[in-house]
């Protein structure tokens, strides 16, 4: 078996596996044995960079990744995301310290600013007594190594982030074939990333749902490959079952990039389909917003998503955007 | 002269393109003193005859022609109740001075153009006629074929504007711009006298529009959402007006109010914030959907007492609407496939909008 290939985080030394497991998924496993399954199985494959949020299914992505890490914590690269949506730094801190609980350990590795994907997010996360304060504390702390933002939205909201000057070591983004020809973030922000020296993770490289491959206008081999093979630290895909771990493990084990020509061979297959934004839907759809992000923007919320109603389900909702924060 | 200041247009009687026609011989330096004082007593004479304020006039871009500040939008004439109605929009408009008349091949199934043109029966030497073209990809033939149904279903023997309709996939301009594509289609109308200006619109996003300005094509025209929400939402304000103005192509505002007057029965902004900060960008028209004689007696109310809003009049406006404005409820043509038309899906191979969440 040959190792899935390390590559440098940013200009930082560090470095971290080519392949990425994304913790939004992590949350939908079977049940928790499954998921520590996942996980172990996942560091023994080679993977060392794992993602997470503090708002992934309501705690359980975390909770679940704490227990799986349990004794592997110093072999891997652990991020999460923090979730102020436009709000204070305190709030921010607070959910550091539920984030550091659920995860079992002291310090993060990456901790980067959840969901950017409103136009005035950029001015509200540099705000005096912004989120971005937050993050400047947690590294000042030693709770967290590194510092970046990630969204899924608009490759020029990203730009606007960068443009804060708040110097991030990380930015995560959606990188897939199809985000080559429609709003793409691998024209507008990778470049300015690599020219900067700060890591690109991508994101999202089947489109998120996988729709591409439903309609199997590509294989998720050519999928994977592609957004790998793009000047990216980490490629992070969701892994719910074993399955899908073993099939992702088998491309990156031993990786090597695809040529320029191939790149431009599934850019083109996809090009025209990839126009209206429909595989895309992250870039494009108001159903897609994260409900508690709209909440705390002031927006209004769609009670027929399946997300709002999971919201509205948990006991301790105060009927405000989060409900209270038990630290 | 300042794109802001509207003047008034010429008396009625004068027939618009005898009066075009002597400006454009003369040239544009003299559009200081004669013509002015000519129509400051045309304004007299057209008040005397309307007992009202005139909808004032711009120029339209470097064409010479002048064109009113409120255009009447050609989708919205075909939802009015029947023809009866939609005579009598376009009669009541022209009296109170409009002359801009927007329309679309493909606007219900051809019935706002064969609207407009019965409505339009000895009134066409009047007005500034637009109508858009439907290709959404395919080529200059198919494109050639829609100018003779315009035409016949308006009944003229030319427009005076003809634009690409619905400019709104990403790849889009590749295919506009592609040999023997819809530009070259727009050249060869213009060549034969079919039209005398050529544009493009399309209601989606500030990137498209800005790919397609970046050929080298003598586009006089373009049109784009502009309201107080674009503003600070992937703005066409902020991305595209500047570099029509700075070209001097023509910039045609249109979704003043959210496209279906969202911005207005949601309480946010009255008909008057909307459509007067649309009218004070430095646009040549406002392109209005009007589909009823009480939607046109309010929007012409706002136009003939048209005064620009101050600068900080727009800037407060965008303050208050930037907060609602982030993620793009407001400006559905952006952010959905609402407003994006089954025709031009099928023609890229896209299902139909109704068949994807919104």
């Amino acid at each position: 078996m040959s190792a899935i290939p390390l590559r440098e985080f940013g200009k930082t030394g560090v470095k971290i596996s080519a392949l990425g497991l994304g913790g939004h998924h992590l949350g939908d496993a079977a049940d928790e044995k499954t998921a520590i399954k996942i996980v172990r199985e996942a560091v023994d494959g080679g993977i060392t960079f794992f993602d997470n949020c503090w708002e992934y299914n309501r705690g359980k992505s975390e909770n679940w990744m704490g227990k799986g890490l349990k004794g592997l914590r110093d072999k891997v690269f652990l991020m999460t995301k923090v979730c102020t949506h436009g709000r204070d730094a305190t709030l921010g801190m607070q959910m550091l310290e539920e984030s550091l609980r659920r995860l079992q350990t002291d310090h993060l590795d990456l901790w980067q600013i959840h969901g950017v994907a409103f136009d005035n997010d950029p001015d509200l996360f540099i705000r005096p007594g912004g989120a971005a304060e937050a993050l400047a504390k947690a590294k000042e702390q030693g709770k967290t190594r590194f510092l970046g933002f990630t969204g899924h939205r608009d490759p020029t909201i990203h730009l606007k982030m960068l443009d804060t000057g708040f110097l991030f070591d990380s930015v995560q983004m959606p990188l897939n074939p199809f985000d080559y020809s429609f709003h793409s973030f691998e024209q507008l922000v990778l470049p300015r990333l690599v020219e900067k020296g700060i890591a690109p993770l991508g994101m999202k490289p089947l489109t998120g749902k996988a729709e591409p491959l439903k309609k199997t206008i590509l294989t998720p081999d050519q999928m994977l490959q592609y957004a790998m093979s793009l000047p990216v630290a980490t490629t992070i895909t969701g892994m719910e079952k074993l399955d899908v771990l073993y099939q992702n493990l088998k491309i990156a084990q031993g990786f090597q990039p695809l040529s320029v020509a191939e790149m431009d061979a599934i850019r083109k297959q996809c090009g025209a389909l990839a126009a209206d934004g429909r595989f895309e839907h992250y870039k494009v759809s108001l159903q897609f917003d994260n409900p508690e992000a709209r909440l705390a923007h002031g927006f209004p919320i769609d009670p027929q998503q399946k997300e709002v109603k999971e919201m509205l389900q948990e006991t301790d909702n105060t009927g405000r955007p989060f409900p209270i924060l038990k630290s | 002269m300042n794109e802001n200041e509207p003047s008034m247009p010429p008396a009625a009687g004068i027939h618009r393109r005898d009066f075009v026609k002597g400006a454009a011989l003369t040239g544009a330096a003299i559009i200081g003193g004669g013509i002015v004082m000519a129509q400051d007593i045309s304004q007299k004479i057209s008040k005397a005859m309307t007992g009202g304020a005139q909808v004032p006039q711009k120029p339209l871009g470097k064409t010479g022609l002048k064109v009113s500040a409120l255009g009447i939008g050609g989708y919205h004439l075909g939802t009015a109740k029947d023809q009866d109605e939609a005579n009598q929009i376009v009669a009541q408009a022209i009296d109170a001075g409009v002359n801009f008349f927007d329309n679309a091949w493909e606007y219900h199934e051809g019935e706002s153009e064969n609207r407009m043109g019965q409505a339009l029966k000895g009134k066409r030497d009047k007005v500034v006629l637009m109508t858009k073209v439907c290709t959404h990809g395919r080529g200059k033939d198919v494109a050639m074929r829609m100018l003779e149904e315009s035409l016949r279903r308006l009944q003229t023997d030319h427009l005076d504007i003809w634009q690409i309709h619905e400019v709104v996939y990403h790849n889009d301009p590749e295919l506009i711009f592609k040999p023997g594509g819809a530009a070259e289609a727009l050249l060869e109308a213009k060549k034969q006298g079919k039209v005398r200006f050529i544009g493009f619109t399309g209601h989606k996003d500030p990137a498209i529009h800005l790919k397609m300005l970046s050929h080298d094509f003598p586009f006089d025209t373009v049109q784009m959402p502009l309201n107080c929400f674009d503003a600070t939402f992937r703005s066409f304000e902020t991305q595209v007006l500047p570099e029509a103005n700075k070209r001097g192509i023509a910039a045609l505002g249109m979704k003043s109010l959210g496209g279906s007057g969202e911005m207005v029965t949601s309480g946010t902004i009255t008909p008057e914030e909307g459509l007067r900060y649309a009218m004070s960008l430095s646009v040549a028209t406002t392109i209005s959907g009007i589909d009823s004689l009480d939607v046109l007696e309010q929007n012409l109310e706002i136009a003939r007492n048209f005064k620009p809003m101050s600068d900080a009049e727009m800037a407060a406006l965008r303050e208050r609407c930037r907060k609602l404005a982030g993620d793009g409820r407001f400006e559905r043509f952006k952010t959905t496939k609402m407003y994006d038309g089954d025709l031009g899906r099928e023609q890229h191979g896209y299902p139909p909008a109704k068949e994807l969440p919104i």
